[in-house]
Formats: C-alpha cells, sequence, structure tokens
C-alpha cells in the first residue's frame, strides 16, 4: 500500500497557516516522508484537475485552511470533501470564520463600494465593480461569486476535525498529524485542543484576584501595560478566559491580551455572548449611568467579542443589510 | 432560577430561533430573590443591547424591565407596550433563510 | 434513542379546557417524538387527579413525565411529591403552564390551542434532557447563636433554652435588657419596665442552656444553616465573675473618674463600674480605656506634648501609666486580675439570630433644635435617664442646674418623615412622647407640657385610650404642627425659647426650660458590620432586610439567619418580644435534633475537568458559595451554600458550570422548540 495522500487548501486566510506547516521546521521531513502530498497550491504544482482525476475519497486528509466567502472556495471545499477520507478544518478562519469573517458586519455592496469605488487609495475613474462574467473580445471571463456572508468551513462541508489558531502552533499540527497517521484519532468533530479556558496555563492567572472586579476598561495603547498581571485586572479586555488552551500564550507572551483565535470551548456556543456575559458579569458597578456608561466606553464590542468568531455565532452577521 | 442565570447565549439563540423580539423581566433591583441576581442582568443587558445594535437588531427588540410579582398591571403595560414595538417594527429577518450558503 | 415520555393535561375543572382545546392537544402531543401516551384528566390536582396520577405512572412506567396545567408556583410540588409516590424521580418532570400564561390570557381558542403546543413541544424536548436528581442530606449542628441581649434577643434566648437548645447569647454591653434596661416605665400601662424585664434577666443568667457572652462581640462568621462557625472577641474586663460577688467595694477606691455612656454621659462614672445600680449580671467591669494602668498613649508622645506646653505637667500624669491598684486592694474575693487579655471564643452553631437594637437619629443635624448647643435640649433616651430612678438624678426631674423644669416641650418627628432625612415614620415616638408627658407631669407637678406632633401613629388595643386620657389634662397643651417640621429652639437668659408654627400657620411663641427631642429610630452602628459578616441584606433605611414584608418578617435572605426586634426596623418592646419568638420558632422549626438538612438539588456544579481557575464566578456569588481550590486551582461550589441562582452559570465563559436542572442544553431546548 503507498503512503497516505495528504491535500492543502487555502481559502479566504491570509497564508498564515501555510506558513504555520513550515513552521514545523524540521518536523516536516517526517510529514513528507510519510505521506504522499497530492494537491498544495501555495507550494507545489498541481492543478484541479488532478484532484478531480482522484477517487473519491482516495485522499486520505485534507487540510482545509480558510472561510468560504467565494464560489471557487465553496466548490474546492466540496470537491476535496468528496475526495477526502478526513476533513480537518485547518485554522481559526476555517474553523470559526476567523478575521475575514468580521465582514459579516456589513456585506457584499459595502465591501465593493469602499475596495472599489471609495477608499481613499482608489483611482477608479470608470467606477468598475468586479462582475461574475465580463465579456471580452475573445470570449466570456468569469469570476468566482463573492458572498454577501463568510462561512467556516463546516457551514459548507461536513468537517472532522479542526486545528484552532491563527495559526495553529506547530505542537498541535503535529499531534494531529500523529494522531491522523496512527489512525489514533479521536471523536468526529473534536477541536484537536486542550478543551480549557486559555486561563488554565496563563502565568499570569497567579496575579488574578479572586473577586475580579473592573471599573473601567481601558484599550492597550491607553495604559502602561504590567508584563505580568492579568489583562482583565488591568481593565484590559483579554477573552482568554472564554477561549481555548492551546496556543502557548504567544500574545500573552507578548504582553497583548488573549483576541480569542482557538474559539469556545466545547460547552459554549457563542463566544462572544460568553465571554461577554464574564466581562459584564465583573464590572464591579450597580448604578445603570454608570453601567451605561462602562459599557459605552467599549469602542466596538462586538468586533472585539467576535473578532475571530463571527460567521460561527448564533447570529453568524449582520441581519439587517 | 433568577435574571441572573440569563446567559447572553439565550438570546441570542432566541433571536436565532425566529424570536422578533426578547423581552426579559425581573425583579426590582434591591429586591432580588437571590439578592443581586438582577444586577448582574442589567450590566450583562447593557452590554448586550449595544452588541445586538451592531449585529442589526433594532434596539427596541430587545427589552429588560424590572416588574414584582405583585405588579400585575405594570406586566400588562410591559408586555403591550413590547408587542406594539414589536409589531411596528415587523419581522426579524430570519437567520436561517439568510445564511443558506450562496 | 427513544425516551418513553407520558404526557398528562389537566382540565382544571373548565378554566383550561373552555379556552383551549384540549382533543386537539392530545393529537398534537402524541404525535410529537419521544412522547409514548397522552392522557386527559378534569382536575389533576384533586384527590382523585393524584392517585390517577401515582397509579398510572406507576403502571405506563414512563422514563419522562409532562404535566400540561397550571402554573408551577401552585403545583409543581404537589405533583413531585405524586410521582415520588409512584417511585419516580421528581425531577423527570416537567410542568406546562397553560393556565395562567394561555387559558386565562389568550383570548382566541384558536390562538391559545396553538400558543398551548408550543409550549408543550418545548416541555417534551426538554424533559428527555433532564437528569435524574437525588436529595441529599447533611448532620447539621442545633444550638443557636443570638446576637443581641435587649428584649427580642432575650425571649429568643429564652425560649429557645426552654425547648432544649443550646444558645450563645452575645452582648456587646456588660449588662443584658438592652435598651429597655434604661426605661423607667413603659407604655401605655405605665408598667415599671425594671420590675418588667428583672424576672426574665434573671432566667437568662440561671439557664443551663444559655451561656451569656457579655462584652463581646461576633468577629467571623463561616459556614452556613447547620453549620456555621463562629468567632467571638471577649474584652478582657478583668474582673472574674466566678469570684465576684457584686459588693461593689472596688468602685469606690478607684481614683478615675469618667463620663457614664450608660446615662448618656449625664453621669459619672469611675474606670471600674457597673453601669447602673441593677444591672445584670451584677458583675462590675474594668474599662481598660480610662483605667490608669492600661492607658494607651505612648510616654514619648507625652513627654514631647508636656515639652511643647501643650499639656501640664498635672495633666500629662494622666496620660502615664500607673501602676495603681487601689480596686485590687478594695476586692475581698481576689476577683480583680489585671493580666486579662482579649480573648477570642470559637462556637459552632447552627442558626443566628441578630437583635441588635437600634439607635437614635442624631439632632445636632438640624442645628434649629440646638441639641448639643443648648444644654438643656435632650433626647428622648437621655430623657429616659432623667426619669430613671437608677439615672443621674435618681429619677427626679431636674434640670442641669438641679431645678425642677416649671415648662417642657416635647418634638415629635425629628428627622422622620422627613425626605432629606429618615422617611418612614419610627411608630413609637407618638407613645413614648405621651409616656413623657405623663411622667413629667408626676414629677413636676404644675408644669407646663407642650407635646408638638405632627400626626397621631397610635395604634394598638390601649394607645388610643392613653392618648386620650392624656388630652383630658389641663396642664398638657397639644400643638399639631405640619411636616417638615417648622420648630425653632434658642437660649433665652431664663428659659428656652421654643418657636413653632401650627396647622394654622399661627405662630406659637412658648417658652420652655427643657426641651426633649423624639429622634428617628435609626440602624444600630453594627448593622453594617454585620450585614457584610453574615452576608445579610439591608433595606434602603438600612435596617436588615427581612425575607418578605408580610410572610417572612423575621427570616434574611440568607438560610439559618433570623433577625428580630428593631434592627428589622423600629418597632415597641411588644413587637420586639413578639420577633424574637417568631425568630426562636424559626429556628426550631429549620432544625431539629436528630434529623438531617436536606439539601437543594437545582444547584450550581463545577467540573472539575475543564474549569481553567479564571475566577470570573468566586466574586459573583451573593451567597459566597463559590471557594477557589488554590492547590487544584479550579472553583469549588459549595453545595450547601449553593442556592442555584444560577448567576454564575451564566457568568462562566468556558462552560464549565453547570445549573442543574436549568441547564444551557435545557433551556436551548426550550427556546428553540417554543419558536418552531
Amino acid at each position: 500500500m503507498g503512503k497516505p495522500k495528504v491535500a492543502f487548501y487555502w481559502c479566504a486566510s491570509c497564508g498564515g497557516c501555510e506558513e504555520a506547516v513550515v513552521d514545523l521546521a524540521e518536523d516536516i521531513l517526517k510529514v513528507v516522508e510519510a505521506v504522499e502530498i497530492v494537491f498544495w497550491p501555495v507550494a507545489m504544482d498541481f492543478k484541479v484537475k488532478d484532484v478531480e482525476s482522484l477517487g473519491d475519497g482516495e485522499i486520505a486528509v485534507s487540510f482545509i485552511n480558510g472561510a468560504i466567502r467565494t464560489g471557487e472556495q465553496e466548490h474546492m471545499a466540496k470537491l476535496l470533501r468528496k475526495k477526502s477520507g478526513l476533513v480537518v478544518a485547518f485554522g481559526a478562519c476555517a474553523h470559526i470564520g476567523g478575521i475575514p469573517g468580521l465582514a459579516n458586519f456589513v456585506n457584499r455592496e459595502k465591501i465593493f463600494d469602499w475596495v472599489y469605488l471609495n477608499a481613499p487609495s482608489n483611482d477608479n475613474p470608470g467606477k468598475i465593480i468586479p462582475q461574475e462574467k465580463t465579456q471580452v473580445e475573445v470570449g466570456e471571463l468569469t469570476l468566482p461569486k463573492f458572498y454577501d456572508t463568510v462561512y467556516t468551513l463546516d457551514q459548507v462541508i461536513d468537517v472532522d476535525y479542526y486545528l484552532p489558531g491563527c495559526a495553529p502552533p506547530p505542537d498541535l499540527i503535529m499531534k494531529a498529524v500523529e494522531a491522523i497517521l496512527s489512525g489514533n484519532l479521536p471523536e468526529k468533530g473534536t477541536v484537536l485542543a486542550p478543551d480549557k479556558a486559555l486561563c488554565d496555563t496563563c502565568k499570569r492567572k497567579t496575579t488574578k484576584p479572586e473577586h475580579a472586579s473592573i471599573k473601567e476598561i481601558r484599550r492597550v495603547h491607553e495604559v502602561m501595560l504590567d508584563p505580568d498581571r492579568c489583562f482583565l485586572d488591568q481593565g484590559i479586555i483579554c477573552l482568554g478566559p472564554a477561549t481555548r488552551d492551546g496556543c502557548g500564550e504567544r500574545c500573552i507572551n507578548a504582553n497583548m491580551p488573549c483576541r480569542g483565535c482557538f474559539g469556545s470551548t466545547s460547552r459554549v456556543e457563542d463566544q462572544g455572548a460568553k465571554f461577554l456575559s464574564a466581562l459584564a458579569s465583573i464590572i464591579d458597578m450597580n448604578d445603570e449611568e454608570e453601567i451605561k456608561r462602562i459599557m459605552d466606553s467599549i469602542v466596538d464590542p462586538a468586533g472585539v467579542f467576535y473578532f475571530y468568531s463571527l460567521p460561527a455565532s448564533m447570529l453568524r452577521r449582520r441581519l439587517d443589510i | 432560577m433568577c435574571t441572573g442565570r440569563i446567559d447572553p447565549q439565550f438570546v441570542l439563540k432566541a433571536f436565532q430561533s425566529g424570536a422578533d423580539g426578547v423581552l426579559i423581566l425581573g425583579c426590582h433591583p434591591g429586591d432580588c430573590h437571590y439578592k443581586e441576581g438582577n444586577y448582574k442582568a442589567l450590566r450583562r443587558f447593557h452590554l448586550l443591547k449595544r452588541v445586538v445594535k451592531q449585529f442589526g437588531v433594532d434596539e427596541g427588540r430587545l427589552r429588560l424591565d424590572w416588574v414584582s410579582a405583585s405588579e400585575g398591571e405594570k406586566f400588562v403595560e410591559v408586555i403591550t407596550d413590547m408587542v406594539a414595538t414589536v409589531k411596528k417594527l415587523g419581522p426579524l429577518t430570519t437567520a436561517k433563510e439568510e445564511l443558506r450558503v450562496g | 434513542m427513544q425516551i418513553r415520555v407520558g404526557v398528562y393535561i389537566c382540565k382544571c375543572g373548565t378554566n383550561i379546557s373552555e379556552n383551549i382545546d384540549i382533543d386537539e392537544l392530545i393529537q398534537f402531543s402524541s404525535r410529537l417524538e419521544n412522547v409514548a401516551y397522552v392522557k386527559d384528566q378534569p382536575l389533576l390536582c384533586s384527590e382523585d387527579g393524584k392517585n390517577f396520577l401515582a397509579s398510572d405512572v406507576a403502571q405506563e412506567k414512563p422514563e419522562r413525565v409532562v404535566i400540561v396545567a397550571c402554573t408551577p408556583k401552585e403545583h409543581e410540588k404537589t405533583f413531585r411529591n405524586t410521582l415520588l409516590r409512584a417511585d419516580f424521580n421528581p425531577y423527570l418532570f416537567q410542568m406546562v403552564n397553560v393556565r395562567e400564561q394561555v387559558a386565562w390570557v389568550t383570548a382566541d381558542k384558536a390562538a391559545a390551542t396553538e400558543k398551548a403546543k408550543a409550549y408543550i413541544r418545548a416541555a417534551v424536548k426538554r424533559v428527555t434532557l433532564h437528569e435524574p436528581l437525588e436529595k441529599k442530606e447533611i448532620e447539621c449542628n442545633t444550638d443557636v447563636l443570638v446576637i443581641g441581649a435587649g428584649p427580642a434577643g432575650m425571649e429568643a434566648a429564652l425560649l429557645l433554652a426552654k425547648a432544649g437548645r443550646k444558645v450563645y447569647l452575645v452582648e456587646k454591653n456588660s449588662f443584658v435588657g438592652g435598651r429597655v434596661a434604661r426605661y423607667e416605665e413603659v407604655f401605655p400601662k405605665m408598667e415599671c419596665a425594671s420590675c418588667m424585664l428583672e424576672p426574665k434577666m434573671d432566667e437568662i443568667l440561671h439557664d443551663e442552656n444559655i451561656e451569656l457572652i457579655t462584652s463581646s462581640e461576633v468577629v467571623e462568621v463561616l459556614g452556613y444553616l447547620g453549620n456555621f462557625s463562629v468567632k467571638i472577641k471577649k474584652r478582657a474586663t478583668c474582673v472574674d465573675k466566678e469570684k465576684c460577688i457584686g459588693c461593689g467595694a472596688c468602685y469606690e477606691p478607684c481614683p478615675v473618674s469618667v463620663r457614664n455612656e450608660f446615662d448618656y454621659h449625664l453621669s459619672d462614672r469611675k474606670a471600674i463600674h457597673v453601669p447602673y445600680t441593677g444591672a445584670l449580671p451584677n458583675v462590675p467591669v474594668l474599662d481598660q480605656g480610662h483605667c490608669l494602668r492600661f492607658a494607651k498613649t505612648d510616654s514619648a508622645m507625652v513627654q514631647e506634648a508636656l515639652d511643647l506646653g501643650l499639656i501640664t505637667q498635672e495633666e500629662s500624669e494622666n496620660y502615664k501609666k500607673q501602676d495603681c491598684t487601689a480596686c485590687q486592694e478594695a476586692c475581698m474575693f481576689d476577683a480583680i486580675t489585671y493580666d486579662r487579655q482579649d480573648e477570642i471564643l470559637e462556637r459552632n452553631i447552627g442558626c443566628i439570630i441578630v437583635a441588635i437594637g437600634f439607635e437614635l437619629f442624631d439632632p445636632s443635624v438640624l442645628p434649629q433644635f440646638g441639641y448639643g448647643k443648648i444644654p438643656e435640649v435632650y433626647t428622648g433616651l437621655e430623657f429616659e435617664r432623667i426619669l430613671s430612678q437608677t439615672g443621674p438624678t435618681g429619677g427626679k426631674l431636674f434640670m442641669k442646674n438641679g431645678q425642677e423644669p416649671r415648662s417642657l416641650a416635647i418634638i415629635h418627628c425629628v428627622g422622620s418623615r422627613d425626605k432629606k432625612h429618615k422617611e418612614y415614620c419610627s411608630g413609637v415616638c407618638c407613645l413614648y412622647a405621651l409616656k413623657f408627658a405623663r411622667l413629667a407631669e408626676k414629677h413636676a407637678p404644675g408644669a407646663k407640657i407642650y407635646d408638638i406632633y405632627a400626626d397621631w401613629c397610635v395604634p394598638g388595643k390601649d394607645n388610643q385610650e392613653f392618648l386620650d386620657s392624656l388630652k383630658e389634662k389641663k396642664n398638657v397643651y397639644f400643638i399639631h404642627t405640619n411636616l417638615p417640621l417648622s420648630v425653632a429652639v434658642k437660649q433665652n437668659k431664663d428659659s428656652l425659647s421654643v418657636s413653632c408654627v401650627d396647622v394654622s400657620g399661627k405662630e406659637n411663641p412658648l417658652a420652655a426650660d427643657m426641651v426633649v427631642l423624639c429622634p428617628a429610630i435609626i440602624p444600630a452602628r453594627d448593622t453594617s458590620r454585620l450585614s457584610e459578616m453574615l452576608l445579610i441584606t439591608s433595606g434602603r433605611d438600612g435596617f436588615f432586610a427581612e425575607g418578605h414584608t408580610k410572610l417572612a418578617p423575621v427570616s434574611t435572605n440568607i438560610e439559618g439567619v433570623f433577625i428580630a426586634g428593631c434592627c428589622q426596623g423600629p418597632k415597641d418592646i411588644q413587637g420586639s418580644v413578639a420577633q424574637g419568638a417568631a425568630a426562636a420558632g424559626q429556628v426550631l422549626s429549620a432544625l431539629v435534633p436528630g434529623r438531617k438538612l436536606e439539601l437543594d438539588v437545582i444547584i450550581a456544579e463545577a467540573d472539575e475537568n475543564s474549569c481553567a481557575g479564571c475566577m470570573t464566578c468566586i466574586g459573583l456569588c451573593p451567597y459566597k458559595a463559590i471557594m477557589f481550590d488554590k492547590e487544584k486551582k479550579i472553583a469549588v461550589v459549595n453545595t450547601v451554600l449553593c442556592k442555584g441562582c444560577g448567576t454564575c452559570v451564566a457568568a462562566c465563559p468556558s462552560g464549565c458550570l453547570t445549573g442543574k436542572h436549568f441547564t444551557e442544553e435545557q433551556i436551548f431546548a426550550e427556546i428553540e422548540e417554543v419558536l418552531k
């Protein structure tokens, strides 16, 4: 029997997840040795027809990163799903929508208006906006459909496992690869990271007072951040308590609060709402006007609480546009 | 159970499931059967209200009010008012329909 | 997997069936997933109905039960008990309220039926997610701590002791009796207060089940109903109560004389003293704050003050520690030892009754009354002492100059019923003002007595008669004023002038030798400290908040902690004693020796394997039921203290806390189904 076939694909993403694969360093050699890569557009020259020519389920595992926001991405995700035994949603965008998912606060029209017409750096006197179909002399050109809404991978296809993170850290990737190669797999649908909140391993936990109480919310650029003290205790929004552990506190160690890229634990359906609840609860104020004042001091609450998870949230997107 | 048990997820779940409005009624501040659950509800409510607005849900669709067990009239008043507000706003775009991929 | 759900629909006579199509509900319900059978009953809460339910459940053996009937407030308990009879776990049951929430409020029958269907669909889905919950029982301590030995506290302690309970009665003063110990006579029957009180005080002192701990205060309370442990700080009084016979030989030689707090500084006492003749227990107290042996001032500071000329040589002596042993030498029974230290006593108890009494609103806040500036202006409590035989004047009505007053003004509602101060009516001032008038008339015959009142508050059996009897007195003048009081007291050369505007708008210039103010009754100083320590809430007026104004007047928000007397709100002695008795009754039924304590089952639970120890929940719990396990670094819910409010569950950002019987899953299911 040949080596197991593996595919990598990227959808709406920044490329960081591809870097993460390369970040395996020497370990990548082990992976390459153990598997046969059949598709990896960013690194190797394969064509879509190569995938199409494979039998259904012939690919052992496809790692798909990025959210789904265009017709082409949806098409490729569905194709890979058909050809693969396992699909792993790789990274925050595939898992919970990620940063591209923040576009769900607007719609296609607004995005196009800004990107092609109104952004100050534009020079588009003809007010040309991309069209799905354009007639040129040699025939019809097509572009993938740009959706109003950004989707997580599992809203489009069936996903077997999730590797969370922006981007997933090398140790979790290696663990996942090893589990897949050895066939020692957890229950379908599992997120391949610890199922506890980030605070569990956060070094700053020891500085957090038992009775957390916040009287003012501050933004990171407004204060000198104490590199050892719990962010929330400093009045800085840190999504750590509502975010799955396993990242190795990369942001925290760089003195930046958690923004929630690992998504929630398995017991929470809406990461942003749950964080909102926790944060509001520890605002130490009972006077309604003061409560409003403090809540209003959070500039963009939905944007902060759903920094990575908007498409995976209960409401998924702005409803009135 | 107490307004303090209200997880903002419940409110979003209701909107997600097709509710056109969500009305939270609790004991008056200072009169909480569980001491101060209603203050926790109040804090969550004001933040949640801002968040749902960003989701394009009109503010009138989410309301918190205090009605004690003995305030039958106020209860009727608040409900009637809420129903009128929501009727005026019409149905909330149901998430499920709009969110079919494509 | 199928779960066998049995649905019972109650018609509630015609209450439900008149407005909801029962047949349609039956058809609808039987088509729902998991529903095994649907049955209707004319009146499920009747004896017949309950018997049917019990036998039918025993026969059908459903895995879950849904009862479609009235509000759970009314009959959830009834049906839980009925299901228990059928050996069915009562938490595998869900009630649907189609009476109050549907039949009675939705006029259109078709709409009502649709609404009822949605509720049933939600309940059926929810109930399949229910888990069987088992009641737990724990051992408990039935001893009682009573804080405050006034009329309320004494009554509670005595009743409990008579029922065989061990009672620890903690009193901050060195004597029992509370404020009443200061009174001469009490309204309306003008009974002698000490004659009334002494037999009770005597019983308190001699009951074997009561440990009276005087000169003490509770400094720490841990635990919960049935299992409290408390720390009590007992001030060192330097007198051995076992040896002391109360002869009083020790006061005479004491060289230190200070103002007596018991008499509100209207008399003097020695550093070693009993606050008044007849105080019980009759054991003197050595006041370390004033005794020369215990002078607290640092000697270097005294020297510095002397060097700077701030004090004289003579005065400096008073600040220095002196090896005075006058009282010890005078004691024939070796009862006095100076090396006593404050002690911390630890006691384990099951219930706490707080009866710490009241204080008076400080009238000096209202300068128009002249209190604190004009010597002959007194508060009601000060006046009580002047009238008392054990007081500064030996029971003679004298002014500070030793003369009998020829006129006296009594002013009601000082600081009361006033939005700027205390909004409430203290309820007892009218009556004690009348008592003062009666006593003043007796002590200073012929003196003019002006009673300046705003309204009469004299409810109760004998009180109107009491008022009427005073209205007949020729030398008692009643002046009816409006609120807020328009009264000004000024010091003239010979007497005081009291000008007051009556209801007709007429200004009445009165001359009075003495003025007695009736200030609002306010919470005792210790109220907020105890409120924090015991976690019991206070109302906006500062008094402890009762569980329910009408139905739970001596309960608090904390199980096992009760309140009695004026700390709950202003009241007379009768009311305080009644509350003391009520609190004792509550304690007797809350904890019964030999009976275990049944714990709530609908509580929060922390999953120790998934908690990250973020501590969001810890400070949120109003019952302090969540502890942080410092070793495991996780939150732990105390199953006895938790009341199941769910505040922590809603806040837990990683979903490790579960609210039993109100889980996220159950509530989500209910929301989804009702909106389907």
